[in-house]
């Protein structure tokens, strides 16, 4: 390898001091390229993108006759990561430990959370009142498990200080070394995946990659071969930009490059799809499964599926062509069935089918877009797998392709070229990883985040699987409950580290009712800003940004790996503490020491573990001088090499080794499954989840009743200016992303299409109303073609802000997450949930135009939320 | 043609925004003497982004337009400020000195591309300076550094010869205005006619048939429908007319006249059989 890391282009500016600081939208401890900060005194100048330095190697992707591609040195990340310095002093920072005032450990008054005011204290106040509530708990219950202690990586997020798996580390380490017992874990359910994980699986494994194929070289083999990738509600300019920066930007520009079509099948023209998709084809929200049995069906009509593949690769084909032609209930999937469920016309759904079965096509996905997040979007996941398999699945250019992939999705290959020494040990790993990304709870008293609320306000909850994002298949079969027993006295305590359940998860309204229960005596709060449901707490600790502290940066969501040291930009604002100090300080008050070092004694040791430590030889005070080692990329023959190793040919990739071998895949067969053989021996009678998956309509379609009094549906994606719920306090976001209303106020967009809009009387720029029996949300009219007629789009996670519009409480900030449906709703109370997924995108609603003389605030509480003391 | 400093590239440009925050992040809460005061907090787009929605659902497509200072030879702006605030550098580069401007608004009602406004707490006018700032030492401006498509680039004065790569494709935004910019363009939208053929039916789309567009004053261009039966004829002159001719074997023909006077969508042309 070469000497690598230069002086960066930009870092040669001598007036300012240039320091490296986090992506805000990391999570769980992994990142990508951090942002080049210049900063005079407490002052940050500017944020530049960074410039990988020209010794650094980047790889170069050959291909026979479309020439050779690779990545650009500049690096840019979304515009919240740019705006993010305008976070540091917003209205909302929570700059000293509040209490609520309403508050009084004998008398919590719950329901004064969330109108409440706040009081300033002292840390040490702060910190004897956590210590005593805990105390009290286990004194009163016997051990900790009344505790709910939430984690999350979907607010701001860093290595090591702002990571949000410190409350799980504090409380696991007080029942080890404190015997105090167990605390209750929420689990992070495998969200923006959730169609592959409960469905795919079934079809095709993929345990360890969150039910996606893994991306072995994939790139190699799309590049070289593929003549269509279908972007099935990929949106790179949002979500991937987001999470992987600029590469996330390149890799649709070589498709385009290399001559491949795009085709975009999604609700909306998204972001990118809209300037670089070849044909949209507009589905209704989530009627993928009807498209795909549809595009069977002309493949079995017109023979034009890949037999002999099916016949050697699969197993359970005649069940999937039974059901297709209408021989098990009467119905064939023709594409005249399918045209009403999905919008898209017949002539469209032929053309299509033809043009996959003619052309190397391969599907991509950054997540899996909005249709993976519905009500079923198990079963849509497994047809996908199905037409994926009747034309060849892994066979040259035709693969299942992220565009941009975490280091993790691979068998022994990174989707890019990449030393496999740099995948494995190149990064700083955090041991906090198993309680986010885990192969399951590490707390044997645990909830899904899914049914938290539930969990608060109901007697008992059941349900099957752990939902740990690693979880083996098999999990989903087991039967879990909270509380663990009958006499249990439930959550009585939450921990939140983080402000993102209500506008992430569904149903946001009934968890902030949930917070509001007197069941519960003391709700812990720990975040930079008082926003969401922080509002709803007893005690609010006033975390950092990542602009306030030392930490590493872990470049991990990139196709090139490396690390950087973040130095403090500023000063701490007030007296904010990192969340590792934070959860430190509480630990050291139980006499944890040992467990929590300082947090420079952590890093030094997480750096020297790493590659560029140990065969690098760079030294962790050299590495903190330097501030960042990127790691080189191999050369294409050195990885011809590498592949040949593995088993790979030049330009082989993907799943080349399946189509090769026809088996080895996690399924109990090894080969891919249309008729699951683990269903069928473990829950063979499910009319949710069936051994074959099938079209099966529910509540939140357009044929069920309910859709007379709420015709639209909701289609509900990742945002573009905001990542998950952090960004909409920044004035430069919300010029760029919101609706400026008639009343001044910036208004959430909401995509109508005209003729939906003509039919309510609604013009561009119209304050509306979208609702639904869970409540009503307010937002700015966008008039757009952009959107399939019947739905509405609306991105997830906007900031809260309780309104009142006349005698109804409303949310002014357009969280549309307040009223998606929650998991149990398709379920009896105490009855077990089978499949507890959750169902954030294609829902219905009404929408109205609404006169904005009749909102009302709610409360003393909105944008900018006023506290009682010193605060401000 | 005028000296160039900038050229935008309209097919490479994809709405990010980033461009924006990157003046703003420049210039919010930090002056550049002489070329600029403080930006304030929100309002000003010095560099902006029009989104365009073109054509008809499903053949419906986004092109953006990043707008900022034409930093223009004939600089309407210049004539307009009656304080001579409004000064050339000799780069090029077109800046509004704020110790002279008086926030009378002359130059914002002058400026055909609507790129000036005006700072209410410092009584001034501002605009895009080219990051005159930057430029000086031998930086980019900010929103060329940032964009990650190369849609805006700085090319500056001394390497006007580069304008050659560009083949003599670059075109001056609104010529109309005769202002004489220094930052030229390429792709800048011109009317499309799409549609999708069909059977007569419509359960069938017609692949390779024969679409012929005929300009009133040009020669016909001639593309065929694709495997969805879709079809797009690019690059039409705006507000002409134009003769639309779809031929299929087998099928009777399509005939119609379409004026341009923006991307026109046939929707669905059904064919019937012979």
């Amino acid at each position: 390898m070469t000497s690598n890391n230069s002086t960066p282009k930009n870092a040669s500016d001598k007036k300012h001091r240039v320091v490296y600081v986090s992506h805000p939208g990391s999570g769980l401890a992994r990142s990508n390229f951090p942002l080049e900060c210049h900063v005079e005194g407490d002052q940050i100048v500017r944020s530049l993108p960074f410039f990988i330095p020209d010794d650094v190697r980047l790889y170069e992707i050959k291909t026979t006759d479309r020439g050779t591609y690779t990545r650009p040195r500049k690096e840019v990340q979304m515009p919240l990561a740019l705006a993010a310095k305008q976070r540091i002093h917003t209205d909302t920072r929570v700059k000293y430990p509040l209490l609520r005032d309403g508050w009084d450990p004998d008398k919590p008054n719950g329901a004064g959370r969330g109108t409440d005011s706040f009081s300033r204290i002292s840390w040490d106040r702060a910190l004897d009142i956590i210590v005593a509530q805990i105390e009290r708990i286990r004194d009163k219950y016997g051990s900790m498990e009344p505790i709910l202690v939430q984690a999350d990586g979907h607010g701001q997020s860093g290595y090591l200080q702002s990571l949000h798996f410190w409350g799980h580390y504090l409380f696991d380490m007080i029942r080890e070394h404190k015997k105090w017992g167990w605390w209750t874990q929420q689990v992070r359910n495998p969200d923006s995946w959730e169609g592959y994980y409960w469905g795919a699986k079934h079809v095709w494994g993929f345990d360890e990659t969150l039910g996606e194929p893994y991306q072995d070289a994939v790139w190699d083999d799309v590049l070289e071969n593929a003549e269509m990738v279908i972007f099935s509600g990929n949106d790179p300019e949002a979500t991937g930009f987001g999470m992987s920066g600029s590469i996330a930007l390149q890799m649709p520009k070589w498709l385009k490059e290399a001559g491949i079509k795009i085709i975009a099948i999604s609700p909306d023209l998204n972001h990118a799809c809209a300037v670089h998709a070849d044909k949209w084809i507009p589905i209704k929200p989530n009627s993928d499964a009807a498209l795909y049995l549809a595009i069977a069906h002309v493949w079995i009509a017109e023979g034009i599926y890949d037999k002999s593949y099916v016949e050697t690769h699969t197993v359970g084909f005649d069940a999937l062509k039974s059901h297709v032609l209408g021989e098990d209930d009467g119905i064939e999937k023709t594409p005249a069935w399918a045209e009403p469920i999905t919008g898209v016309p017949v002539s469209t759904i032929k053309a299509l089918a033809r043009e996959w079965a003619g052309k190397k096509t391969t599907l991509s996905v950054y997540f899996g877009g909005p249709k993976i997040r519905g009500t079923f979007s198990h079963l849509m996941a497994r047809l996908e797998a199905y037409v994926l398999a009747m034309q060849g699945f892994g066979k040259p250019g035709r693969q299942f392709l992220r565009t941009g992939a975490p280091s993790f999705y691979k068998k022994s290959l990174a989707q890019v070229p990449r030393y496999p020494d740099v995948d494995f040990k190149g990064l700083a790993f955090s041991p906090m990883i198993e309680y986010a990304i885990g192969h399951g709870p590490k707390s044997p008293v645990f909830v899904p985040r899914t049914l938290a609320a539930e969990a608060i306000q109901q007697k008992i909850v059941r349900w099957k699987s752990t939902t740990a994002a690693l979880a083996k298949t098999e999990d989903q079969f087991r039967s879990y409950q909270y509380p663990p027993s009958e006499d249990h006295p439930g959550i009585r305590m939450v921990w939140n580290e983080n402000g993102s359940q209500p506008g992430s998860w569904g149903h946001g309204w009934n968890w902030l009712e949930a917070l509001r229960s007197e069941q519960l005596d003391f709700v812990v709060g720990i975040h930079p800003w008082l926003e969401n449901d922080l509002l709803y707490s007893d005690l609010i600790l006033p975390a950092q940004t990542n602009y306030e502290h030392d930490d590493l940066v872990v470049v991990q969501r990139s196709d090139v790996l490396g690390l950087f040291y973040q130095e403090a930009a500023i000063p701490p604002v007030g007296d904010s503490k990192s969340d590792y100090e934070i959860h430190r300080m509480i630990g050291l008050r139980l006499g944890l020491d040992e467990v929590f070092p300082h947090s420079s004694d952590w890093l030094k040791a997480s750096y020297e573990e790493t590659l560029a430590a140990t065969k690098h030889n760079v030294s962790w005070e050299d590495f903190k001088e330097r501030k960042y080692f990127i790691y080189d990329s191999p050369t294409w023959d050195e990885w011809v090499k590498i592949k040949k190793e593995h088993g790979y040919g030049e330009h082989d990739g993907g799943l080349h080794w399946f189509a090769e071998k026809g088996e080895g895949l996690q399924t109990l067969s090894g080969k891919i499954e249309f008729v699951s053989e683990r269903i069928k021996n473990l829950d063979p009678d499910n009319p949710e989840r069936p051994p074959l998956a099938k079209w099966i309509t529910h509540s939140e379609l357009a044929d069920s009743p309910k859709a007379e009094s709420y015709p639209l549906s909701v289609m509900s994606n990742h945002p573009k200016y905001r990542f998950h719920v952090q960004g909409d306090d920044i004035e430069w976001i919300r010029e760029l992303g919101k609706v400026r209303g008639v009343d001044g106020y910036p208004y959430e967009p909401c995509w109508i299409h005209p003729e939906d809009a003509a039919q309510r009387g609604i013009s561009n720029r119209d304050i509306i109303m979208v609702h639904n029996d869970r409540g009503a949300i307010l937002f700015g009219a966008v008039v757009t073609e952009r959107i399939i007629k019947g739905a509405v789009s609306i991105d997830h996670g906007a900031k809260i802000d309780v309104a009142m519009l006349d005698n109804q409480k409303v949310d002014r900030g357009g969280c549309i997450n307040l009223i998606a449906p929650t998991v149990q709703e398709k379920y009896p109370e105490g009855a077990e949930i089978t499949v507890p997924e959750m169902n954030i995108s294609g829902f219905l609603v009404e929408a109205e135009k609404i006169d904005p003389s009749r909102i009302k605030a709610a409360n003393n509480i909105s944008f900018g939320a006023p506290v009682a003391g010193e605060n401000r | 043609m005028s000296d160039q400093l900038f050229v935008v590239d309209v097919d490479k440009c994809t709405g990010c925004g980033l461009c924006i925050v990157a003046c703003k992040d420049e210039h919010v809460d930090s002056e550049y003497m002489p070329w600029t005061k403080p930006q304030p907090e929100a309002g000003h787009f010095w560099m902006n982004v029009k989104p365009l929605e073109r054509g008809s659902a499903p053949r419906l497509r986004m092109s953006f337009l990043p707008v900022m200072c034409q930093h223009c030879e004939e600089a309407p702006c210049i004539s307009a400020c009656s304080e001579g605030a409004i000064k050339t550098r000799e780069d090029g580069l077109v800046w509004i000195d704020g110790g002279l401007c008086t926030g009378c608004g002359d130059c914002q009602e002058a400026c055909p591309y609507d790129v000036i406004y005006k700072n209410e707490d410092l009584n001034i006018a501002q605009k895009c300076t080219g990051c005159a700032h930057r430029v000086d030492e031998d930086q980019q401006p900010r929103c060329s550094e940032m964009c990650p498509h190369d849609a805006i680039i700085y090319t500056g004065k001394d390497e006007k010869s580069d304008s050659n790569a560009y083949d003599g494709v670059l075109e001056v935004f609104h010529p109309e205005f005769e202002a004489a910019p220094r930052l030229l363009w390429k792709g800048l939208p011109k009317p499309w006619i799409a549609g999708t053929v069909t059977t007569a039916s419509g359960d069938e789309v017609i692949p390779d048939a024969d679409i012929v567009v005929t300009p009133s004053d040009a020669d016909s261009i001639n593309v065929q429908s694709d495997a969805f039966g879709d079809f797009w004829v690019y690059g039409l002159r705006e507000g002409d007319t134009c003769q639309v001719d779809v031929t299929k074997e087998g099928y009777k023909p399509y005939h119609g006249n379409v004026t341009t006077d923006n991307d026109q969508d046939l929707g669905t042309i059904r064919l019937s059989e012979l």
